[in-house]
């Protein structure tokens, strides 16, 4: 789903931002990118979605070679790839609604198909009784859920996500996390950068960690800290009620969110993307179906 | 895409920085106020000219003790350069003095104490301009001339200031231009700046380039034509009212244009000012760097 051949990415003025990365994530993993500020997982991220062109090396996505990509056909590129930030962007003037529904416009679809995906996808985030709300009149945490159903509602086959909990208290950031797991568990791939010990420990997936631009850890199951498998660097915290309460056994976390919790995968074999066969529709309808088959109300769920 | 997207968003765009608009507008407007100012004037001259062309008159002054008047018209008529020629009698030129020195009246009372002080004369239409020294060539020879004037210095006056308008206004228009240019461009610049949330937005979730930019150079046009449709207005609008006052006017000129031409170039002014919205937004999309993949 996602590759990356030898990348380096040198900016003006000489700072290297990833340094001869090469990483290959496969459809429907859900991967931390870890590290310390500056170590080069934005800049990866924003690799992956043709933001920016590497300096060097190749870059697969969603079966399109996105590093030599003409500009003109990045759009494209980009209904496959949903993606959310920390700072949520969403557009102050528009409704929930209208914030989520724009995702479809501008990418010309129909208004029945806008009309049936944007609820569906709203239920999914649990904020189907704030669809009329605007941005301002929602807390962070519910405006991290409208501007993850904007990233899922083209159904992309990848999501990523540049701290999206960053902004958020850690009893939203699980509330966060529910709904990525959520959307990973259609098969959707989820690329997730992050600081927050606490949530990568808890979840218990393929960590890659990066250092300087460099990859210097790639581990299924692992935990933040490089220690490993045992201590988390930061004691983790988990939430009753409104309050937040330190968690001693990290292995608590796990119960605590069962939706989340799956068994530690091994590490996928590296297999080489033909760009052929890779799946290139975005919105094949039989995933929408499954998509929607899939996904249940959160607010249900509780 | 819609056209009522397309209009909308860039309805909205106008609306948000109205100031901004209103000055590319009127940057537009006083450019192709100036170019269809110089079109309306330059036909003008032209008419003006022709006319002049086709009753040019060579004025050959005659001998008072020449007779054989008929004779010499005869023969002028037969030269081919000829068009007309009209016999001026000293009493016709009498009656054109004193219409002409109408606010001298010591001259009107020399003229009216001594009738036949002013010489009869032939006065000819030439078939075209360029043939012209010729037929004064051949007067000169005739013996019942004496002396000849022509009417080219006052049709070289008109062309020249024809021509003098022309240059002058011809560069403000260009000079304008570029301004009016810039000034859509400056207006793009700030509707994409105000917009600059949306357009991330939109490029994040795979909007196509077009998607993104035809609602600016819609802005772009919407500018120019605005700007165009008021140039045409107010061109039209001054023209007409100088076309009623204007009643005392020698009988030689009119600045009756007719029609025709203004529906011609107005359109073609209308058409003139979307380019320049167009080129101003495209230049501005050009250069932008959030609109930059």
């Amino acid at each position: 789903m996602i590759r990356l051949d030898n990348v380096t990415k040198t900016y003006d003025g000489g700072v290297v931002a990833v340094k001869d990365a090469a990483l290959e994530i496969n459809k429907g993993e859900f991967v931390f990118l870890v590290g310390p500020s500056g170590s080069g997982k934005s800049t990866l991220i924003r690799l992956m979605m043709r933001e920016e062109r590497p300096t060097a090396g190749d870059i697969w996505v969603a079966g399109k070679h996105a590093s030599v990509l003409a500009n003109w056909k990045v759009p494209h590129l980009r209904r496959s790839i949903g993606t959310v930030f920390q700072d949520f962007k969403l557009l102050p003037n528009k409704t929930v609604y209208e914030n989520v529904a724009f995702a479809l416009e501008v990418t010309g679809r129909p208004r029945a198909v806008i009309k049936s995906q944007v609820p569906q996808v709203l239920k999914l985030v649990g904020l189907s009784a704030n669809a009329d709300r605007y941005p301002r009149q929602l807390s962070g945490g519910e405006q991290q859920r409208v501007s993850i159903a904007r990233a899922f509602v083209n159904r992309p086959l990848i999501l990523l996500a540049d701290e999206p909990t960053g902004n958020l208290d850690p009893a939203t950031s699980v509330g966060i996390m529910r709904i990525l797991d959520r959307i990973n568990r259609t098969g959707t791939t989820v690329v997730m950068a992050t600081h927050d010990h606490a949530i990568v420990d808890a979840m218990r997936r393929r960590v890659v960690q990066l250092e300087r631009g460099r990859i210097v850890r790639d581990q299924m199951g692992g935990l933040y800290d490089r220690r490993g498998a045992g201590v988390p660097v930061d004691q983790p915290m988990r939430t009753q009620g409104d309050i937040e309460v330190p968690i001693a056994d990290p292995s608590e976390i796990t119960a605590e969110i069962p939706a989340i919790s799956r068994p530690i995968a091994t590490r996928p074999e590296r297999v080489d993307i033909d760009p052929e066969t890779i799946e290139m529709n975005a919105i094949d309808p039989a995933r929408s179906e499954l998509a929607a088959a899939e996904l249940t109300d959160v607010e249900d769920a509780r | 895409m819609s056209f009522q997207y397309v209009f909308m968003e860039a309805f909205n765009n106008i609306r948000r920085n109205g100031l901004v608009v209103l000055g590319a507008i009127l940057a537009v407007f006083i450019s192709l106020q100036l170019m269809f100012g110089t079109l309306i004037f330059g036909e003008i001259a032209r008419i003006n000219t022709v006319r002049w062309e086709e009753d040019v008159r060579v004025i050959a002054f005659l001998r008072d003790e020449f007779r054989d008047v008929d004779a010499l018209r005869d023969e002028v008529a037969s030269w081919d350069a000829v068009a007309e020629v009209i016999i001026f009698s000293k009493a016709d030129a009498q009656e054109e003095a004193l219409e002409m020195l109408a606010n001298h009246s010591s001259a009107r009372r020399l003229i009216e104490e001594r009738p036949g002080i002013l010489p009869a004369s032939i006065r000819v239409r030439p078939v075209d301009l360029e043939q012209y020294d010729p037929i004064v060539q051949r007067l000169q020879s005739s013996p019942g001339v004496s002396n000849i004037i022509t009417a080219g210095p006052q049709i070289a006056a008109l062309t020249a200031l024809r021509d003098g308008l022309r240059v002058v206004f011809s560069i403000l228009s260009v000079a304008l231009g570029i301004a009016a240019v810039a000034l859509i461009a400056n207006t793009i610049q700030m509707a994409i700046y105000a917009r600059r949330e949306e357009i991330e937005i939109m490029r994040l979730v795979g909007a196509s380039n077009w998607y993104v930019r035809i609602p600016f150079v819609i802005e772009g046009m919407i500018e120019g034509l605005f700007g165009g449709a008021l140039a045409i207005g107010v061109a039209i609008g001054v023209y007409r009212i100088a076309l009623q006052r204007l009643t005392t006017l020698p009988e030689f000129i009119t600045i009756d244009i007719g029609p025709e031409f203004l529906t011609r170039w107005s359109i073609i002014t209308l058409v003139f000012g979307v380019l320049v919205g167009i080129l101003g937004s495209s230049l501005s999309l050009a250069v932008h760097r959030y609109l930059k993949t």
